[in-house]
């Protein structure tokens, strides 16, 4: 049952940001909170103080930033993101894998912002935004900073955040050319569930990207299997050994949900799966060439 | 027939639809207390001390009870349906992790929960039992070191200074010549894992006693008589101060059938001075501490003749009982004289084993025994086939019981629509083409199962309902089978309206009250609509017969020639003469204004005809069961070679019921059944490591959502049931067995590899796959 | 330490409505015991079952996890408001017609779902269907007749549009 606490709703970033640095460890930031309330209802997490911060108008918007990057605001319901129809068209990997996230319940509270600050290692929108080169925009006592997914996350239900600090919105770079790629995600159940594993395997400004969840600490990008990846045609025979290398770019564990080998075998499928998808897509383009 | 085998709308269906009917977690009663409980802290440990001090003394604590409480104490007898072995808080040692040690009443439930968390419990920790294979053993730590004293049934067989609450034999023939004539011998060993029943309802119970010693219990449960005799026994309250009432019941499949949280907040409402007390239990509650389903070991060993036909068969099931087995013996015995499957088996010795553990308590599940054993005889089925090169549908047609054949306890049959169903199912679907997948990874498979179960109740439990005329020709139907979302409510109306001639519309169904509504056994077993509606039929036709008695005085016309009629009483050979039922409801009165006779109530009793006990040594009957309900199911699969992922894609099924009362509720039945079958075959499985549940929450504990539906084909045959009502048999239980053991022969159809442990996960299967290829 | 209570406003089934409520409440809790609304049900407490579904300006949402301090300046709908007196929602006539509830404790739940899924598309598809139910467990009904309860309101909704449009065709 949820201890008590303080339920605060600042209007504004600033106001938001003081009570922060106010109630230091006491305070936790409320968003869509359907990680937060089931936490408070265990006791696992115990706030003194609640800060909402969906009085913030201006964390709601959905835009595009200078023709730079699309911004998505923290307080972004998860199942506003695919109803804008270019969003789904440029970011296919990214809505796909929004909409393997819990219920439609769930995605009606949750955001992506939340979805990112749990930090969860198999966080579903994680792995896309990886490979995306995503920025989660801070703001805190400086002002707004901004920061790659890759380096937010630090650890299991780590971040980078620190006190007084709020995540405002995450940034997805605008990409001239289109996006050809793959979310992939393992579960036991396939409609709402948690993943096994999952991953996103794309070509993004003509380079291969690799990014896997569930199978380490955090999310995390295939750097080695990237690296092999480079300047390479998708043969059968690269595609298998790609299979064969991001098995040193992970270390997953064995859980209740599945074993350390099958996790292994599903991370090796996910990047067959993913690059044969690219492969294809390059054909469909007439673009084999150009990998 | 007017209204039997008709779609008639469900009867509970506006207030369900509406939100408005009240189960017992939505009732509310003024100065009502919360319960919050403490659970043990280890699954085998001697409790040193409880210290409480500090919880009484919290503001707003108004009780608080520890099983020391108990010892020594009258009121805390051991109880239990068959075996008498539970107790409702844990005396003197804890046996589960999470068995209630102490339970705290308070104003709040937050305050409840606060309290509990100040009780200091001591523990020594005692060696656990945590593998029934192991438990079973002589140098096993004893869970129920006092088995010896306990009570039970005498048609179970404990093995005192063991863990064995249960040890059933079934002696058929000569198993060992039955062996020595096969020209085939094949032996397996099936693992099938212990699951939850996971209603969205989770336990709730309320109980109040009042200021003269009665005791009022609200409770989600499928059995109030069974219950009520249950907490009199351990609580030594006479039955007629104990009243039980099960308002509305939000999906039971056994878990709610017998005694559980009922037996923690009675203590409690003792001590309250007449305030409620109530708990509801959270999901993680419901996985831990209402019942789980046993899990099994089974070893089946089948001999079998050059042209498929069984010889013999020697099994040995060894089912994980858990803490507390006082329902689960019953379970084995089930599974135990079912051991051959659907098929005639000249030649059976089965050993069906219960052992006590130190896991949660495992108790009746939907299909219980059969759901468990058929995994392995339909598996070990279709291995014979491939082996001898024989049919799979032809050599289950070879096998299977027919009208005049012997069932395993060596019940002769005079009738058997298996064959029947096996046949329809292989109409529907072409078990001899297999279909492409589109895709270059996946890979499609059919496989079949045959089925049967008996209802599994001892073999004189008895069923009553009482039907009330009203003075305009309406009525009211009490009964005390529960309608937990099966229909029974609709199916018992539905015959009632039958035999009293009255629409449906006209009959409200009252239920669940032991002070109301008249005794029911238990509302388990697939029974209800045999039972009861054998009960409900012979009731209304009580009333039917006051009312021709009546109508013949005041029509002057013989009863044999008059009948009812759209709420009349009419004459059989002059239709126009007819009188309103409505007329004698209360009696006759005659020309002179002199009354006779008084209100029509009608009154139906059964007890299940002529069963009885089977023999202690071999466990052989002429007559042990009621009737078996038999049917088969087809399924087609696609599976993913590459993850190991299974899709149901199609389910057929065809069960012989007798008679289909509801055509619309048995198909939403079967439907049920077919997906909770799937979930167990395909990801359900209660995770217990070391003595704890690992997943006890909706988070890691999937059970199927609307996309792992298959498409469904539902069919019936219906050969009568001799001493049904119109015919009837049962369904409930049956449909839900079928689809795990047709599944996984279906997994070897599409690619060639056995799965011999549920559920048949996708890393179990890619495990197989990759297993099979390194061979 | 006790925590000051919040005045909330919002609309309760089209009802204004004002209540002083502790931010350590959810509001499934606030709508089962300060409203007596009990349609809506606690399955699990995590948001993985789907039997407290509302809705919360016009959006499926599991009450087990929103705060009843955030209903404030909402509008929420309940199962309870879904029909007047013995007047019901189609869905709810088409679930009792169609037998797509056996025990009921997930229907409410389930009804609200296809009720947010009706509103946003009026004709879905099957698959729509299972998915906009797919938070929404129910134990008793292996989904099928529930699936088809929502189709023939879908399919009606289609005939209306489609009789519509044609009506408005020989208009012009």
């Amino acid at each position: 049952m949820m201890k008590e606490f303080d339920y605060l709703k600042p209007s504004t970033l600033n106001g938001a940001h003081n009570l922060l640095v106010k109630h230091k460890r006491e305070a936790y930031i409320f968003n869509g909170g359907t990680d937060l309330i089931v936490r408070m209802r265990e006791e696992i997490t115990n706030p003194n103080v609640v800060i909402d911060i969906k009085g913030i108008e201006n964390l709601h918007e959905i835009s595009y930033k200078n023709k730079e990057c699309l911004s998505v605001g923290a307080c972004v319901k998860l199942s506003e993101i695919p109803k804008y129809k270019d969003v789904t068209e440029k970011y296919a990997i990214l809505t796909e894998a929004i909409h393997n996230i819990g219920s439609i319940q769930l995605r009606n509270r949750a955001t992506m912002t939340g979805n990112i600050c749990n930090a969860s290692p198999l966080a579903d929108s994680a792995t896309p935004l990886l490979v995306l080169d995503a920025k989660i925009v801070i703001y805190g006592k400086e002002g707004l900073k901004r920061v790659l997914v890759k380096d937010f996350i630090t650890g299991v239900r780590k971040t980078i955040l620190e006190t007084g600090e709020i995540v405002t919105a995450i940034e997805i770079p605008i990409y001239e050319k289109p996006i050809i790629g793959l979310f992939q995600k393992m579960s036991r159940r396939k409609m709402v569930d948690l993943s096994t594993v999952c991953g996103t395997v794309a070509r993004i400004n003509g380079e291969i990207r690799v990014a896997l969840g569930a199978v380490s600490p955090t999310p995390v990008r295939g750097v080695k299997t990237e690296a092999f990846l480079r300047g390479k045609v998708l043969t059968d025979e690269v595609i298998r050994e790609a299979g064969e290398i991001i098995v040193t770019d992970i270390s997953p564990i064995s859980d209740i949900r599945a074993s350390k080998e099958y996790r292994l075998d599903m991370a090796k499928l996910i990047v067959k799966r993913g690059l044969v998808h690219i492969r294809e897509g390059q054909l469909n383009w007439g673009e084999q060439s150009e990998a | 027939m007017k209204y039997v085998g008709k779609s008639l709308k469900r009867v509970d269906g506006i207030k369900k639809a509406t939100g408005t009917l009240k189960y017992v977690d939505d009732m509310k009663f003024s100065r009502t207390l919360h319960v919050a409980v403490k659970g043990s802290a280890h699954a085998h440990a001697k409790i040193i001390s409880i210290d409480v001090e500090k919880a009484k003394n919290l503001k707003g604590v108004k009780a608080v009870i520890t099983g020391r409480d108990f010892s020594g104490n009258s009121c805390c007898k051991r109880v239990g349906l068959y075996l008498e072995d539970k107790t409702f808080l844990a005396v003197e040692k804890t046996i589960y992790k999470g068995e209630a040690v102490a339970a705290v009443a308070a104003e709040t439930k937050k305050i409840a929960e606060e309290a509990v968390k100040l009780i200091e419990v001591k523990y020594e920790e005692l060696p656990k039992v945590t593998s029934a294979r192991k438990g079973m053993k002589k140098n096993a730590p004893l869970i129920h070191p006092n088995l010896a004293n306990y009570k039970y049934a005498p048609i179970f067989f404990p093995k005192p200074n063991t863990n064995i609450s249960n040890h059933f034999k079934l002696r058929k023939g000569d198993v060992e010549k039955g062996f020595e004539e096969s020209d085939l011998i094949i032996e397996n060993e099936f693992y099938v894992p212990p699951i939850q029943h996971a209603p969205i309802e989770n336990h709730s119970a309320i109980a109040k006693m009042d200021s003269d010693g009665s005791l009022t219990v609200w409770a989600s449960c499928q059995s109030p008589y069974a219950v009520r005799r249950a907490l009199s026994v351990a609580f030594d309250i006479p039955l007629n101060k104990l009243r039980v009432i099960s308002p509305a019941i939000g999906g039971g499949f056994g878990s709610k059938a017998g005694t559980t949280l009922e037996g923690i907040i009675i203590p409690l409402a003792m001590r309250t001075n007449g305030r409620p007390v109530k708990l509801t239990y959270t999901r993680e509650d419901e996985f831990v501490n209402s019942f789980i389903r046993q899990a099994l070991f089974a070893k089946m060993k089948t001999g079998v003749r050059k042209d498929g036909k069984i010889l013999a068969m020697k099994n040995e099931f060894i089912w994980d009982g858990g803490a507390f087995t006082e329902y689960g013996v019953n379970i084995v015995k089930a599974g135990g004289y079912a051991s051959t499957g659907p098929y005639e088996v000249e030649n059976v010795w089965t050993d069906s084993i219960c052992v006590y553990t130190n896991h949660p308590v495992a108790g009746p599940y939907r299909g219980f025994g059969m759901s468990e054993i058929q995994f392995g005889i339909e598996q070990n089925l279709d291995m014979i086939a491939d082996e001898l090169g024989i049919d799979k549908i032809e050599i289950r047609r070879l096998n299977a019981l027919k009208a005049g054949s012997h069932t395993s306890m060596g019940e002769k049959l005079d009738m058997c629509g298996l064959v029947e169903c096996l046949d329809i199912v292989v109409g529907e679907m072409d078990f001899s083409k297999r279909e492409k997948s589109s895709k270059p990874n996946k890979v499609r498979g059919k496989g079949v199962a045959c089925v049967f179960k008996a209802p599994s109740m001892p073999t004189n439990v008895a069923s009553s309902a009482i039907v009330k005329l009203n003075e305009d020709g309406t009525a009211h139907l009490l009964v005390t089978a529960q309608d937990m979302g099966q229909g029974s409510d609709t199916i018992l109306v539905q015959i009632a309206a039958e035999v009293l001639s009255i629409h449906p519309d006209k009959i409200t169904i009252k239920t669940g009250d032991t002070d109301h509504t008249p005794y029911e056994w238990q509302t388990v077993a697939s029974r209800t609509t045999y039972c009861a509606g054998n009960s409900v039929k012979s009731a209304c036709e009580d009333a039917k017969e006051q009312l021709l008695e009546l109508a013949q005085i005041k029509m002057g016309i013989y009863k044999r020639d008059l009948e009812l009629e759209d709420g009349h009483i009419a004459s059989k050979i002059y239709p126009d003469r007819k009188m309103p039922i409505s007329d004698l409801a209360l009696g006759l009165t005659l020309e002179d204004g002199s009354g006779i006779h008084g209100p029509i109530i009608g009154r139906g009793v059964f007890i299940p005809p002529n069963i009885r006990n089977a023999d202690k040594k071999t466990g052989l009957g002429d007559k042990p069961v009621v009737f078996w309900t038999f049917g088969s199911q087809g399924v087609e699969i696609e599976v993913d070679i590459e993850t190991g992922q299974i899709k149901v894609l199609e389910v057929v099924s065809c069960f012989d019921v007798g008679k289909v009362i509801n055509p619309q509720l048995i198909e939403g039945q079967v439907e049920g059944g077919i997906v909770q079958g799937i979930g167990s075959a395909l990801f359900e499985e209660l995770i217990i490591k070391d003595g704890e549940v690992k997943n006890d929450s909706f988070v890691d504990y999937k059970i199927p959502t609307a996309d792992d539906m298959p498409k469904m084909t539902i069919k019936f045959v219906e050969n009568p049931e001799e001493t049904g009502p119109f015919g009837a048999r049962a369904i409930a239980e049956v449909c839900m067995v079928a689809a795990a053991p047709a599944i996984a022969n279906a997994l070897h159809d599409a690619i060639g590899v056995r799965v011999k442990t549920m559920p048949l996960t996708a890393e179990r299967v890619l495990k197989a796959i990759r297993e099979k290829k390194s061979n | 330490m006790s925590k000051v209570k919040h005045r909330i406003n919002f609309t309760l089934n089209y009802e204004e409505a004002e209540h002083y409520i502790e931010p350590n409440v959810t509001l499934l809790t606030m709508l089962r015991e300060d409203f007596d609304l009990t349609g809506a049900k606690e399955g699990c407490g995590a948001g993985e079952c789907g039997a407290c579904t509302i809705l919360f300006n016009n959006k499926a949402v599991n009450a087990c996890l929103v705060l009843a301090v955030e209903a404030d300046r909402a509008e929420i709908i309940t199962i309870e408001g879904l029909s007047n007196g013995q007047e019901l929602d189609e869905l709810q006539e088409s679930f009792i017609d169609n037998a797509a509830l056996q025990c009921g404790y997930c229907t409410p739940g389930m009804i609200i779902s296809a009720k947010a899924l009706l509103n946003r598309n009026s004709s879905p598809t099957e698959n729509e269907i299972k998915e906009a139910i797919s938070g929404n467990l129910c134990r008793c009904t292996g989904y099928k007749k529930i699936v088809e309860a929502i189709s023939s309101v879908a399919k009606k909704h289609r005939g209306n549009s489609v009789e519509g449009a044609e009506k408005g065709g020989e208009e012009e």
